[in-house]
């Protein structure tokens, strides 16, 4: 008998020892459900907002086409974000149906839509995790940052997520005025119950480009920051996993292009990127399988279209505001 | 004995992966390890897993049960494995 072997990789959704061409099919499938927001953040880099759902987004009957090709091809984590995923016509009739199908579900949400009754319906549905975005320990600076928002809503809404017994995470977005809150933000978040504290640098692309001196950190406000986030990993070691992405967007970009991650983006309207800050799409899920899909990424991400984009990120990090003009391989 | 709640498991032409979703740390499997995680998912016991799989591999020194229970202790250090006692 060989020798029965198991390797780690600490690394999302990457794959020990193997390349995601290996997989049969994606690990991770991160679905923005529709481009509808209740909200318009001065940092979303999808520019969503109310008003902004795509015109050609999918249809019921696409969406649950697409939610049984996961589940069919054992995809084991999947995640709705959106815009706000929770406005969606049809995100319940979606969590169950990817759900009851066996795979693990996570739902990104600005959180103000997070109700009892909501709650209790998503841990009857068995979601893996409920992430909140909390970008800030205030009210002041949450609402200054988050237009349209209540933090005291959003607080609220993790508390009711917690009653209802669903595993909680909280992300947060730097910006110039709210880094300083980060300690804070970390304790509030543990306070609130979650397992998981995420964050990492904010995009210039979106609501960022046109916001971006009124929100920018500047890398002496990022060094400070992430220095505090190693000590409060420290401290809430065993407690709540204390996550940061140090690394910057083009450090990030040319490990993938050697090492792309097993993730798929999927749009509201179908179309598949390789990855958020690329602005290149590799499939479209109204005309293409799944199957088709992971396919093509495998071979989109050696065109060389995409490593000269990587390349000129470094003489112009700016170029990341054009991220939302889609170049299709 | 059975995976972990949030660990799910998937075949591959390789062997197979395990992805863990609370840490999101991915963790692959040689084909042998992954006929072991194939046969616990039927809510087999260690002695049962050798059994099965001792008819489809050669055993002539007997170390499959003791192979075996190693690497089932090696998921279980890693969280990726759970008594089915437990909710």
């Amino acid at each position: 008998m060989a020798e029965a072997a198991i390797r780690d990789d600490a690394t999302q959704t990457s794959v020990a020892g193997r390349r995601s061409e290996d997989l049969g099919a994606p690990l991770y499938v991160a679905w923005q459900v529709t481009n509808e927001c209740n909200l318009a953040c001065l940092h979303c880099i999808e520019e969503s907002g109310p008003g902004k759902a795509f015109p050609d987004e999918l249809a019921e009957r696409e969406i649950l086409a697409v939610l049984d090709q996961m589940v069919a091809l054992e995809i084991p984590y999947v995640s709705f974000s959106g815009g706000e995923p929770m406005v969606h016509p049809h995100f319940f009739q979606m969590v169950r149906h990817f759900c009851s199908g066996g795979g693990q579900l996570k739902i990104e949400t600005n959180g103000h839509y997070l109700s009892p009754a909501n709650c209790e319906r998503l841990a009857a549905l068995g979601v893996k995790a409920v992430q909140v975005s909390l970008d800030g320990a205030s009210r002041e600076t949450f609402n200054r940052m988050r237009i349209r928002g209540e933090f005291l809503t959003a607080v609220d809404g993790v508390r009711n997520l917690r009653a209802a017994g669903v595993p909680i995470e909280i992300n947060f977005s730097p910006t110039h005025f709210n880094v300083d809150e980060i300690a804070a933000a970390v304790d509030l978040a543990h306070e609130l119950g979650a397992y998981s504290f995420y964050t990492g640098r904010t995009m210039y692309t979106g609501n960022a480009v046109k916001a971006w001196r009124h929100i920018g950190p500047s890398e002496e406000q990022y060094t400070a920051y992430f220095d505090t986030l190693r000590s409060k990993a420290l401290e809430y070691a065993g407690r709540m996993r204390v996550h940061f992405h140090e690394m910057g967007l083009l450090e990030e970009l040319r490990y993938r292009l050697l090492q792309p991650a097993a993730l798929l983006i999927v749009l509201p309207n179908g179309l598949v990127k390789l990855i958020n800050a690329l602005p290149f799409v590799c499939g479209d899920l109204r005309t293409e399988s799944l199957a088709e899909v992971w396919a093509n990424f495998q071979r989109a991400w050696r065109d060389p279209r995409v490593a000269r984009f990587v390349d000129d990120l470094a003489d112009d990090p700016r170029k990341t505001s054009t991220l939302h003009q889609w170049v299709r391989l | 004995m059975r995976l972990a709640k949030f660990v799910k498991f998937r075949e591959e032409k390789f062997g197979g992966v395990l992805f863990e979703t609370r840490s999101e740390k991915v963790f692959t499997l040689n084909p042998t390890a992954a006929a072991v995680v194939r046969e616990i998912g039927t809510g087999a016991t260690v002695q049962e897993i050798a059994e099965r799989l001792g008819s489809r591999y050669d055993d002539p020194s007997g170390a499959l049960e003791r192979e075996i229970a190693a690497l089932i202790a090696d998921l279980q250090q890693k969280g990726l494995l759970e008594d089915s006692a437990r909710g």
